[in-house]
Protein backbone atom coordinates (compact mmCIF):
# COMPACT_ATOMS: atom_id res chain seq x y z
CA UNK A 1 0.00 0.00 0.00
CA UNK A 2 1.52 3.03 -0.96
CA UNK A 3 2.05 5.81 2.02
CA UNK A 4 -0.75 8.26 2.48
CA UNK A 5 0.09 11.64 3.35
CA UNK A 6 -0.73 12.14 7.09
CA UNK A 7 -1.84 15.60 8.62
CA UNK A 8 -2.65 16.90 11.35
CA UNK A 9 -5.45 19.50 12.10
CA UNK A 10 -4.02 22.16 13.91
CA UNK A 11 -1.02 22.17 11.19
CA UNK A 12 -4.11 22.40 8.90
CA UNK A 13 -6.06 25.39 10.37
CA UNK A 14 -2.29 27.20 10.43
CA UNK A 15 -2.23 26.21 6.99
CA UNK A 16 -5.66 27.66 6.21
CA UNK A 17 -5.25 30.69 8.05
CA UNK A 18 -2.31 31.87 6.37
CA UNK A 19 -3.88 30.89 3.24
CA UNK A 20 -6.77 33.47 4.38
CA UNK A 21 -4.86 36.23 5.49
CA UNK A 22 -3.70 36.30 1.89
CA UNK A 23 -6.68 35.52 0.48
CA UNK A 24 -9.49 37.65 2.06
CA UNK A 25 -7.25 40.50 1.66
CA UNK A 26 -10.54 42.69 0.35
CA UNK A 27 -12.12 42.45 3.65
CA UNK A 28 -9.02 44.73 4.90
CA UNK A 29 -9.41 47.33 1.91
CA UNK A 30 -13.47 47.58 2.82
CA UNK A 31 -11.84 48.40 6.35
CA UNK A 32 -10.07 51.27 5.34
CA UNK A 33 -13.20 52.47 3.17
CA UNK A 34 -15.80 52.26 5.75
CA UNK A 35 -13.60 53.91 8.37
CA UNK A 36 -12.65 56.27 6.55
CA UNK A 37 -16.10 57.16 5.90
CA UNK A 38 -17.25 56.97 9.47
CA UNK A 39 -14.77 59.27 10.27
CA UNK A 40 -15.73 61.86 7.96
CA UNK A 41 -19.44 61.24 9.63
CA UNK A 42 -17.51 61.49 13.14
CA UNK A 43 -16.75 65.82 12.36
CA UNK A 44 -20.08 65.96 12.15
CA UNK A 45 -19.92 65.48 16.08
CA UNK A 46 -22.51 62.91 18.17
CA UNK A 47 -24.16 65.18 19.92
CA UNK A 48 -24.84 69.02 20.37
CA UNK A 49 -26.01 71.18 23.00
CA UNK A 50 -26.79 75.11 22.80
CA UNK A 51 -27.64 77.84 25.44
CA UNK A 52 -27.43 81.54 24.83
CA UNK A 53 -28.57 84.39 27.15
CA UNK A 54 -27.77 88.10 26.83
CA UNK A 55 -25.00 88.59 24.64
CA UNK A 56 -23.22 84.84 25.16
CA UNK A 57 -24.37 82.06 22.63
CA UNK A 58 -23.04 79.03 23.72
CA UNK A 59 -22.96 76.31 21.44
CA UNK A 60 -21.14 72.92 22.53
CA UNK A 61 -20.73 69.81 20.01
CA UNK A 62 -19.38 66.55 21.16
CA UNK A 63 -17.03 64.77 19.22
CA UNK A 64 -15.93 61.11 19.41
CA UNK A 65 -14.73 57.93 17.34
CA UNK A 66 -18.24 56.11 18.21
CA UNK A 67 -19.44 55.90 14.83
CA UNK A 68 -15.89 54.72 13.85
CA UNK A 69 -16.38 51.43 16.08
CA UNK A 70 -20.00 51.80 15.29
CA UNK A 71 -19.23 50.48 11.56
CA UNK A 72 -16.73 48.68 12.20
CA UNK A 73 -18.87 46.61 14.32
CA UNK A 74 -21.00 46.58 11.23
CA UNK A 75 -18.50 45.73 8.94
CA UNK A 76 -17.45 42.67 11.40
CA UNK A 77 -20.69 41.43 11.01
CA UNK A 78 -20.75 41.28 7.10
CA UNK A 79 -17.27 40.18 6.91
CA UNK A 80 -18.62 37.33 8.72
CA UNK A 81 -21.74 36.58 6.73
CA UNK A 82 -19.38 37.04 3.50
CA UNK A 83 -16.93 34.59 4.46
CA UNK A 84 -19.80 31.93 4.94
CA UNK A 85 -21.13 32.08 1.25
CA UNK A 86 -19.96 29.84 -1.40
CA UNK A 87 -17.65 31.52 -3.18
CA UNK A 88 -15.81 31.31 -0.20
CA UNK A 89 -16.32 28.39 1.74
CA UNK A 90 -15.85 26.20 -1.62
CA UNK A 91 -12.52 27.49 -1.92
CA UNK A 92 -11.16 25.81 0.28
CA UNK A 93 -12.12 22.37 -0.45
CA UNK A 94 -9.56 22.84 -3.51
CA UNK A 95 -6.82 22.79 -0.80
CA UNK A 96 -6.55 20.18 1.89
CA UNK A 97 -9.76 20.58 4.37
CA UNK A 98 -12.52 19.18 6.07
CA UNK A 99 -15.26 21.79 7.64
CA UNK A 100 -13.81 21.49 11.32
CA UNK A 101 -10.58 23.20 10.05
CA UNK A 102 -12.45 25.50 7.92
CA UNK A 103 -14.53 27.00 10.00
CA UNK A 104 -11.64 26.96 12.77
CA UNK A 105 -9.92 29.17 10.41
CA UNK A 106 -12.71 30.96 9.95
CA UNK A 107 -12.78 31.53 13.49
CA UNK A 108 -9.27 32.80 13.46
CA UNK A 109 -9.37 34.89 10.44
CA UNK A 110 -12.28 36.81 11.97
CA UNK A 111 -10.57 36.95 15.18
CA UNK A 112 -7.55 38.38 13.51
CA UNK A 113 -9.65 40.65 11.75
CA UNK A 114 -11.42 41.62 14.78
CA UNK A 115 -8.18 42.73 16.56
CA UNK A 116 -7.07 45.01 13.32
CA UNK A 117 -10.92 46.52 13.02
CA UNK A 118 -10.70 47.06 17.00
CA UNK A 119 -7.49 48.70 17.11
CA UNK A 120 -7.73 51.11 14.14
CA UNK A 121 -11.33 51.95 15.60
CA UNK A 122 -10.57 53.06 18.51
CA UNK A 123 -6.85 54.82 17.43
CA UNK A 124 -9.05 56.94 14.69
CA UNK A 125 -9.84 58.77 17.66
CA UNK A 126 -6.60 60.91 17.09
CA UNK A 127 -7.47 61.29 13.28
CA UNK A 128 -10.72 62.60 14.70
CA UNK A 129 -9.32 65.08 17.24
CA UNK A 130 -6.79 66.47 14.56
CA UNK A 131 -8.88 66.88 12.24
CA UNK A 132 -11.16 68.56 14.53
CA UNK A 133 -8.73 70.83 15.50
CA UNK A 134 -7.26 71.62 11.35
CA UNK A 135 -11.24 72.09 10.50
CA UNK A 136 -12.91 73.62 13.33
CA UNK A 137 -11.73 77.24 14.45
CA UNK A 138 -13.50 77.23 17.63
CA UNK A 139 -12.50 76.58 20.81
CA UNK A 140 -11.48 72.95 21.54
CA UNK A 141 -11.83 71.75 24.92
CA UNK A 142 -10.50 68.26 25.86
CA UNK A 143 -13.01 65.80 27.00
CA UNK A 144 -12.48 62.81 29.31
CA UNK A 145 -11.07 61.03 26.36
CA UNK A 146 -7.60 63.21 26.37
CA UNK A 147 -7.50 63.05 29.88
CA UNK A 148 -7.97 58.72 29.72
CA UNK A 149 -4.89 57.05 30.82
CA UNK A 150 -3.16 54.03 28.71
CA UNK A 151 -4.76 51.67 30.45
CA UNK A 152 -8.47 53.25 29.64
CA UNK A 153 -7.22 53.33 25.64
CA UNK A 154 -6.05 49.83 26.37
CA UNK A 155 -9.71 48.71 27.71
CA UNK A 156 -11.61 50.60 25.07
CA UNK A 157 -9.65 48.34 22.37
CA UNK A 158 -9.97 45.42 23.89
CA UNK A 159 -14.00 46.05 24.61
CA UNK A 160 -13.99 47.41 20.90
CA UNK A 161 -12.34 44.04 19.90
CA UNK A 162 -14.69 42.09 22.08
CA UNK A 163 -17.94 44.06 20.63
CA UNK A 164 -16.74 43.34 17.18
CA UNK A 165 -15.94 40.18 17.36
CA UNK A 166 -19.29 39.42 19.13
CA UNK A 167 -20.91 40.54 15.96
CA UNK A 168 -18.44 38.89 14.01
CA UNK A 169 -19.57 35.61 15.71
CA UNK A 170 -23.17 36.16 15.07
CA UNK A 171 -22.87 37.36 11.55
CA UNK A 172 -21.07 33.95 10.56
CA UNK A 173 -24.07 32.26 12.55
CA UNK A 174 -26.60 33.95 10.39
CA UNK A 175 -24.29 32.96 7.48
CA UNK A 176 -24.21 29.45 8.36
CA UNK A 177 -28.64 29.48 8.39
CA UNK A 178 -28.98 31.42 5.49
CA UNK A 179 -26.19 28.41 3.81
CA UNK A 180 -28.25 25.99 5.38
CA UNK A 181 -31.71 27.25 3.99
CA UNK A 182 -32.50 30.20 1.98
CA UNK A 183 -35.79 30.74 4.01
CA UNK A 184 -33.46 32.24 6.78
CA UNK A 185 -32.25 35.01 4.58
CA UNK A 186 -36.21 36.41 5.04
CA UNK A 187 -36.76 34.96 8.54
CA UNK A 188 -33.97 36.60 10.21
CA UNK A 189 -34.80 40.09 9.38
CA UNK A 190 -38.14 39.57 10.13
CA UNK A 191 -37.58 38.30 13.77
CA UNK A 192 -35.10 41.20 14.29
CA UNK A 193 -37.05 44.14 13.02
CA UNK A 194 -40.16 42.45 14.18
CA UNK A 195 -38.89 41.77 17.78
CA UNK A 196 -37.87 46.22 18.19
CA UNK A 197 -41.36 46.73 16.54
CA UNK A 198 -42.34 44.33 19.63
CA UNK A 199 -40.74 46.43 21.83
CA UNK A 200 -42.34 49.75 20.53
CA UNK A 201 -45.16 48.57 21.05
CA UNK A 202 -45.47 46.82 24.23
CA UNK A 203 -43.87 50.48 25.37
CA UNK A 204 -41.04 48.29 27.37
CA UNK A 205 -37.79 47.06 26.06
CA UNK A 206 -38.14 43.28 26.17
CA UNK A 207 -36.26 41.86 23.70
CA UNK A 208 -33.55 43.33 21.76
CA UNK A 209 -33.47 46.34 23.88
CA UNK A 210 -32.77 43.51 26.81
CA UNK A 211 -29.80 42.24 24.72
CA UNK A 212 -28.61 45.80 24.26
CA UNK A 213 -28.54 46.30 27.77
CA UNK A 214 -26.88 43.06 28.21
CA UNK A 215 -24.13 43.58 26.90
CA UNK A 216 -23.61 47.65 26.22
CA UNK A 217 -24.27 48.85 29.63
CA UNK A 218 -22.09 46.24 31.67
CA UNK A 219 -19.87 48.56 33.73
CA UNK A 220 -17.52 45.88 35.03
CA UNK A 221 -15.09 44.78 31.77
CA UNK A 222 -13.92 41.27 34.12
CA UNK A 223 -18.18 40.67 33.31
CA UNK A 224 -18.51 41.97 30.05
CA UNK A 225 -15.43 40.11 28.74
CA UNK A 226 -17.46 36.97 30.66
CA UNK A 227 -20.40 37.46 29.51
CA UNK A 228 -19.31 37.91 25.37
CA UNK A 229 -17.17 34.77 25.98
CA UNK A 230 -19.69 32.61 27.04
CA UNK A 231 -21.62 34.64 23.77
CA UNK A 232 -18.95 33.58 21.64
CA UNK A 233 -18.48 29.94 22.06
CA UNK A 234 -22.41 29.42 22.54
CA UNK A 235 -22.57 31.02 18.47
CA UNK A 236 -19.28 29.38 17.01
CA UNK A 237 -21.03 26.13 18.39
CA UNK A 238 -23.92 26.59 16.82
CA UNK A 239 -21.93 27.90 13.52
CA UNK A 240 -19.80 24.70 13.86
CA UNK A 241 -22.31 22.00 14.01
CA UNK A 242 -24.81 23.22 12.03
CA UNK A 243 -21.99 23.45 9.02
CA UNK A 244 -20.13 20.12 9.70
CA UNK A 245 -22.81 18.37 7.85
CA UNK A 246 -23.04 20.74 4.83
CA UNK A 247 -22.47 19.41 1.52
CA UNK A 248 -20.08 21.46 -1.35
CA UNK A 249 -22.25 22.27 -4.12
CA UNK A 250 -21.38 24.05 -6.98
CA UNK A 251 -23.29 27.70 -8.21
CA UNK B 1 -5.28 -3.20 -2.68
CA UNK B 2 -8.31 -1.01 -4.20
CA UNK B 3 -8.15 2.89 -2.84
CA UNK B 4 -11.79 3.24 -3.78
CA UNK B 5 -14.33 0.78 -2.90
CA UNK B 6 -18.10 1.22 -2.51
CA UNK B 7 -21.39 -0.94 -2.30
CA UNK B 8 -24.98 0.08 -2.97
CA UNK B 9 -23.78 3.84 -2.71
CA UNK B 10 -27.24 5.79 -3.46
CA UNK B 11 -27.58 9.45 -3.15
CA UNK B 12 -31.26 10.94 -3.76
CA UNK B 13 -31.53 15.07 -4.38
CA UNK B 14 -34.91 16.11 -3.45
CA UNK B 15 -36.19 12.83 -4.24
CA UNK B 16 -34.47 12.53 -7.80
CA UNK B 17 -31.73 9.47 -7.77
CA UNK B 18 -28.36 10.36 -8.86
CA UNK B 19 -26.56 7.09 -7.88
CA UNK B 20 -28.60 4.22 -7.35
CA UNK B 21 -26.80 1.02 -5.63
CA UNK B 22 -23.86 2.11 -7.18
CA UNK B 23 -21.07 -0.70 -7.09
CA UNK B 24 -17.61 -0.80 -7.55
CA UNK B 25 -13.97 -1.24 -7.27
CA UNK B 26 -11.23 0.69 -7.51
CA UNK B 27 -7.51 -0.84 -7.74
CA UNK B 28 -4.29 0.83 -6.61
CA UNK B 29 -2.32 3.24 -9.78
CA UNK B 30 -4.63 2.69 -12.32
CA UNK B 31 -5.93 4.74 -14.32
CA UNK B 32 -10.08 4.45 -14.57
CA UNK B 33 -11.93 6.03 -17.07
CA UNK B 34 -15.40 7.25 -15.77
CA UNK B 35 -17.84 7.35 -19.06
CA UNK B 36 -21.53 7.86 -19.15
CA UNK B 37 -23.97 9.97 -20.38
CA UNK B 38 -24.91 13.54 -19.00
CA UNK B 39 -27.07 13.08 -15.73
CA UNK B 40 -25.84 9.47 -15.51
CA UNK B 41 -24.14 10.51 -12.15
CA UNK B 42 -20.40 10.61 -12.83
CA UNK B 43 -20.25 13.72 -11.26
CA UNK B 44 -22.16 13.16 -8.12
CA UNK B 45 -19.85 9.88 -7.61
CA UNK B 46 -16.71 11.93 -7.88
CA UNK B 47 -17.92 14.01 -5.32
CA UNK B 48 -18.71 11.66 -3.25
CA UNK B 49 -15.62 10.38 -3.36
CA UNK B 50 -14.08 13.58 -2.81
CA UNK B 51 -15.74 14.39 0.54
CA UNK B 52 -17.92 16.89 -1.07
CA UNK B 53 -20.97 14.50 -0.71
CA UNK B 54 -22.31 12.47 2.07
CA UNK B 55 -24.25 9.27 0.04
CA UNK B 56 -27.78 8.66 0.95
CA UNK B 57 -27.44 5.11 1.82
CA UNK B 58 -24.40 2.66 0.76
CA UNK B 59 -21.03 2.43 1.52
CA UNK B 60 -17.75 4.40 0.37
CA UNK B 61 -14.45 3.87 1.31
CA UNK B 62 -11.50 5.93 -0.22
CA UNK B 63 -8.14 4.57 1.01
CA UNK B 64 -10.35 2.41 3.44
CA UNK B 65 -11.44 5.71 5.21
CA UNK B 66 -15.23 7.69 4.90
CA UNK B 67 -14.51 10.14 2.91
CA UNK B 68 -16.99 12.82 4.02
CA UNK B 69 -15.87 15.17 6.27
CA UNK B 70 -12.13 13.32 6.21
CA UNK B 71 -9.10 15.21 6.69
CA UNK B 72 -6.70 12.43 5.06
CA UNK B 73 -8.69 11.57 2.53
CA UNK B 74 -8.99 15.52 1.58
CA UNK B 75 -4.95 15.09 1.81
CA UNK B 76 -4.48 12.59 -0.64
CA UNK B 77 -7.31 13.17 -2.82
CA UNK B 78 -7.52 16.27 -5.37
CA UNK B 79 -10.56 16.68 -7.23
CA UNK B 80 -10.35 18.66 -10.26
CA UNK B 81 -13.43 19.94 -12.31
CA UNK B 82 -14.77 22.43 -14.77
CA UNK B 83 -16.58 24.21 -11.91
CA UNK B 84 -13.33 24.89 -9.45
CA UNK B 85 -13.41 27.93 -7.50
CA UNK B 86 -10.13 29.27 -7.30
CA UNK B 87 -9.88 32.15 -4.86
CA UNK B 88 -10.53 35.56 -6.71
CA UNK B 89 -8.10 37.47 -4.40
CA UNK B 90 -5.05 35.72 -5.45
CA UNK B 91 -2.73 35.45 -8.54
CA UNK B 92 -1.95 32.52 -10.29
CA UNK B 93 1.76 32.17 -9.10
CA UNK B 94 0.40 32.21 -5.72
CA UNK B 95 -2.15 29.65 -6.15
CA UNK B 96 0.49 27.44 -7.09
CA UNK B 97 2.36 28.88 -4.10
CA UNK B 98 -0.58 28.12 -1.77
CA UNK B 99 -0.92 24.49 -3.17
CA UNK B 100 2.28 23.71 -2.16
CA UNK B 101 1.82 24.90 1.30
CA UNK B 102 -1.26 22.32 1.53
CA UNK B 103 -0.18 19.26 -0.69
CA UNK B 104 3.08 17.45 0.65
CA UNK B 105 3.94 15.97 -2.96
CA UNK B 106 3.49 18.66 -4.54
CA UNK B 107 6.29 18.97 -7.16
CA UNK B 108 7.10 23.27 -7.41
CA UNK B 109 9.52 22.86 -10.94
CA UNK B 110 7.03 20.69 -12.95
CA UNK B 111 4.37 22.78 -11.62
CA UNK B 112 6.43 25.61 -12.85
CA UNK B 113 7.46 24.19 -16.05
CA UNK B 114 3.81 23.32 -17.23
CA UNK B 115 2.79 27.18 -15.98
CA UNK B 116 5.90 28.33 -18.31
CA UNK B 117 5.10 25.62 -21.74
CA UNK B 118 1.38 27.35 -21.32
CA UNK B 119 2.28 30.49 -21.62
CA UNK B 120 0.68 31.85 -18.07
CA UNK B 121 2.19 35.35 -16.64
CA UNK B 122 2.61 34.98 -12.89
CA UNK B 123 0.58 37.73 -11.89
CA UNK B 124 -2.97 36.88 -13.88
CA UNK B 125 -5.87 36.35 -12.26
CA UNK B 126 -7.88 32.99 -12.52
CA UNK B 127 -11.06 34.84 -13.07
CA UNK B 128 -9.83 36.75 -16.08
CA UNK B 129 -8.77 33.46 -17.87
CA UNK B 130 -10.64 32.04 -21.23
CA UNK B 131 -12.70 28.82 -20.37
CA UNK B 132 -9.89 26.98 -21.98
CA UNK B 133 -6.89 28.24 -19.85
CA UNK B 134 -9.22 27.70 -16.73
CA UNK B 135 -9.20 24.13 -17.78
CA UNK B 136 -5.16 23.93 -18.51
CA UNK B 137 -4.38 25.73 -15.13
CA UNK B 138 -6.74 23.25 -13.45
CA UNK B 139 -5.12 20.31 -14.90
CA UNK B 140 -1.25 22.09 -13.76
CA UNK B 141 -2.90 21.94 -10.35
CA UNK B 142 -4.34 18.32 -10.57
CA UNK B 143 -0.53 16.97 -12.26
CA UNK B 144 1.63 18.54 -9.80
CA UNK B 145 -0.10 17.50 -6.52
CA UNK B 146 0.75 14.06 -7.27
CA UNK B 147 -2.27 13.35 -4.72
CA UNK B 148 -2.58 9.69 -4.08
CA UNK B 149 -6.02 9.53 -6.07
CA UNK B 150 -6.55 12.20 -8.55
CA UNK B 151 -9.73 12.94 -9.74
CA UNK B 152 -10.28 14.84 -13.09
CA UNK B 153 -13.91 15.54 -13.68
CA UNK B 154 -14.58 16.54 -17.44
CA UNK B 155 -10.71 17.83 -17.33
CA UNK B 156 -10.75 18.99 -20.83
CA UNK B 157 -13.76 21.57 -21.37
CA UNK B 158 -12.89 24.03 -23.49
CA UNK B 159 -8.88 23.24 -24.45
CA UNK B 160 -8.35 23.62 -27.97
CA UNK B 161 -7.05 19.96 -29.65
CA UNK B 162 -3.37 20.70 -29.35
CA UNK B 163 -3.87 21.25 -25.63
CA UNK B 164 -6.09 18.32 -25.23
CA UNK B 165 -3.29 15.71 -26.42
CA UNK B 166 -0.61 18.26 -24.62
CA UNK B 167 -2.62 17.21 -21.65
CA UNK B 168 -3.08 13.39 -22.19
CA UNK B 169 0.50 13.06 -22.76
CA UNK B 170 1.95 14.95 -20.15
CA UNK B 171 -0.40 12.69 -17.72
CA UNK B 172 0.35 9.60 -19.15
CA UNK B 173 4.35 10.50 -18.71
CA UNK B 174 3.77 11.77 -15.32
CA UNK B 175 1.79 9.08 -14.31
CA UNK B 176 4.49 6.02 -15.82
CA UNK B 177 7.07 7.97 -13.43
CA UNK B 178 4.88 8.68 -10.67
CA UNK B 179 2.43 5.89 -10.98
CA UNK B 180 -0.72 6.69 -8.67
CA UNK B 181 -4.69 6.74 -8.73
CA UNK B 182 -6.39 8.34 -11.26
CA UNK B 183 -10.24 8.49 -12.69
CA UNK B 184 -10.43 10.51 -15.11
CA UNK B 185 -14.59 10.94 -16.75
CA UNK B 186 -15.13 11.98 -19.98
CA UNK B 187 -18.13 11.97 -22.39
CA UNK B 188 -15.54 11.72 -25.17
CA UNK B 189 -14.02 7.89 -25.12
CA UNK B 190 -12.40 8.33 -28.07
CA UNK B 191 -9.95 10.73 -26.78
CA UNK B 192 -8.96 8.62 -23.50
CA UNK B 193 -9.30 5.44 -24.96
CA UNK B 194 -5.75 5.18 -25.45
CA UNK B 195 -4.81 6.51 -22.22
CA UNK B 196 -7.09 4.67 -19.43
CA UNK B 197 -6.68 0.50 -18.46
CA UNK B 198 -10.14 0.26 -17.09
CA UNK B 199 -13.24 1.36 -18.36
CA UNK B 200 -16.25 2.17 -15.93
CA UNK B 201 -19.44 2.81 -17.45
CA UNK B 202 -22.15 4.29 -15.71
CA UNK B 203 -25.77 4.56 -16.68
CA UNK B 204 -28.77 5.83 -14.70
CA UNK B 205 -26.98 5.98 -11.24
CA UNK B 206 -25.47 2.53 -11.40
CA UNK B 207 -22.56 0.67 -12.83
CA UNK B 208 -22.78 -0.94 -15.93
CA UNK B 209 -19.50 -2.76 -16.81
CA UNK B 210 -16.01 -2.12 -15.18
CA UNK B 211 -13.44 -4.25 -17.47
CA UNK B 212 -9.91 -3.83 -18.57
CA UNK B 213 -10.28 -1.12 -21.85
CA UNK B 214 -8.76 -3.65 -23.55
CA UNK B 215 -11.35 -6.34 -23.17
CA UNK B 216 -14.21 -4.03 -24.49
CA UNK B 217 -12.84 -3.68 -27.92
CA UNK B 218 -13.65 -7.43 -27.88
CA UNK B 219 -16.72 -7.62 -25.82
CA UNK B 220 -19.03 -7.23 -28.69
CA UNK B 221 -19.56 -7.85 -31.90
CA UNK B 222 -21.54 -6.13 -35.40
CA UNK B 223 -23.47 -8.27 -37.17
CA UNK B 224 -24.85 -7.37 -40.83
CA UNK B 225 -27.15 -8.39 -43.52
CA UNK B 226 -30.54 -9.37 -44.82
CA UNK B 227 -32.84 -9.12 -42.31
CA UNK B 228 -34.05 -12.81 -41.45
CA UNK B 229 -30.76 -14.24 -41.36
CA UNK B 230 -29.35 -11.31 -38.92
CA UNK B 231 -32.63 -11.93 -36.97
CA UNK B 232 -32.05 -16.06 -37.15
CA UNK B 233 -28.21 -15.72 -35.87
CA UNK B 234 -29.17 -13.45 -33.10
CA UNK B 235 -32.23 -14.83 -31.88
CA UNK B 236 -31.70 -15.24 -27.94
CA UNK B 237 -28.56 -13.58 -27.76
CA UNK B 238 -28.53 -10.19 -25.92
CA UNK B 239 -29.14 -7.10 -28.53
CA UNK B 240 -27.09 -4.26 -27.89
CA UNK B 241 -28.32 -1.70 -30.70
CA UNK B 242 -29.95 -3.00 -33.46
CA UNK B 243 -30.73 -0.23 -37.18
CA UNK B 244 -31.94 -0.61 -40.15
CA UNK B 245 -31.08 2.15 -42.85
CA UNK B 246 -31.98 0.13 -45.87
CA UNK B 247 -35.30 -2.16 -46.04
CA UNK B 248 -34.64 -5.70 -45.39
CA UNK B 249 -31.25 -4.92 -44.21
CA UNK B 250 -30.24 -5.11 -40.39
CA UNK B 251 -27.27 -4.08 -38.47
CA UNK B 252 -27.21 -5.74 -34.87
CA UNK B 253 -24.64 -5.41 -32.43
CA UNK B 254 -24.35 -8.30 -29.79
CA UNK B 255 -22.52 -9.72 -27.08
CA UNK B 256 -19.48 -10.90 -28.40
CA UNK B 257 -20.02 -14.57 -26.64
CA UNK B 258 -19.83 -16.84 -30.08
CA UNK B 259 -17.12 -19.19 -30.32
CA UNK B 260 -14.85 -19.10 -33.35
CA UNK B 261 -16.57 -21.74 -35.15
CA UNK B 262 -19.70 -19.71 -35.13
CA UNK B 263 -18.33 -16.91 -36.17
CA UNK B 264 -17.12 -18.39 -39.79
CA UNK B 265 -20.58 -20.43 -40.22
CA UNK B 266 -22.38 -16.53 -39.98
CA UNK B 267 -19.97 -15.19 -42.39
CA UNK B 268 -20.98 -18.22 -44.79
CA UNK B 269 -25.02 -17.36 -44.67
CA UNK B 270 -24.16 -14.17 -45.89
CA UNK B 271 -23.74 -11.64 -42.25
CA UNK B 272 -20.36 -9.19 -42.94
CA UNK B 273 -19.21 -9.65 -39.35
CA UNK B 274 -17.25 -5.96 -38.15
CA UNK B 275 -15.85 -4.70 -35.13
CA UNK B 276 -17.51 -2.37 -32.63
CA UNK B 277 -15.70 0.36 -31.42
CA UNK B 278 -15.27 1.04 -28.02
CA UNK B 279 -16.59 4.93 -27.97
CA UNK B 280 -19.59 3.66 -30.40
CA UNK B 281 -20.44 0.61 -28.00
CA UNK B 282 -20.27 2.80 -25.56
CA UNK B 283 -23.05 4.96 -26.69
CA UNK B 284 -24.88 2.01 -27.51
CA UNK B 285 -24.45 0.52 -24.18
CA UNK B 286 -25.36 3.81 -22.39
CA UNK B 287 -28.19 4.92 -24.50
CA UNK B 288 -31.95 4.47 -23.14
CA UNK B 289 -33.43 2.60 -26.40
CA UNK B 290 -32.26 0.02 -28.46
CA UNK B 291 -32.09 2.15 -31.54
CA UNK B 292 -31.07 5.20 -30.29
CA UNK B 293 -32.52 8.58 -31.88
CA UNK B 294 -33.73 6.82 -34.86
CA UNK B 295 -36.73 5.49 -32.18
CA UNK B 296 -37.96 8.80 -32.21
CA UNK B 297 -38.24 9.42 -36.05
CA UNK B 298 -39.93 5.84 -36.32
CA UNK B 299 -43.49 6.07 -35.70
CA UNK B 300 -44.18 2.44 -36.43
Amino acid sequence: MMSLTKVSLPEMVKQQYAYKLKAYIQVFMSLVMIQVIAVLFSLGGTGMMGSGGGLIDLELHYYSADVVVAFTILWGFITAVLITTKAYRNDDFLFVTNRITSNFSNMLFLLTASIIGGVTAVLSTFLVKIMISLLKKDLYISGPADLASITDMLSGIFASILYIFLFCALGYLVGTLVQLNRLFAFVLPVVFIGGVFLDGMRGEGAIIQGLYRFFFTEPSIALFSIKVICTLALLFTGAFVLSNRMEVKSS
Amino acid sequence: MSIVECRGLTKTFGGKMALNHFSCSIEENTITGLIGRNGAGKTTFLKILAGYFQQTSGEVRVFSERPFNNLTVSANVLFIHDQLNLPTALTLQEILDTMAGFYKNWDREFAQRLFEYFSFRPSQYHNDLSKGMKSTFNMILGLAARTSLTIFDEPTTGMDAAVRSDFYRALLKDYIAYPRTIILSSHHLEEIENLIEDILLIKEGRELLHIPIADLKEWAIGFQGKTHVVKEWTQGREIIFSKSDVPDYLYVVVKNDFTEVELEKAKVAGISISHVSSSNLCVYLTSKTKGGIDDVFNKG
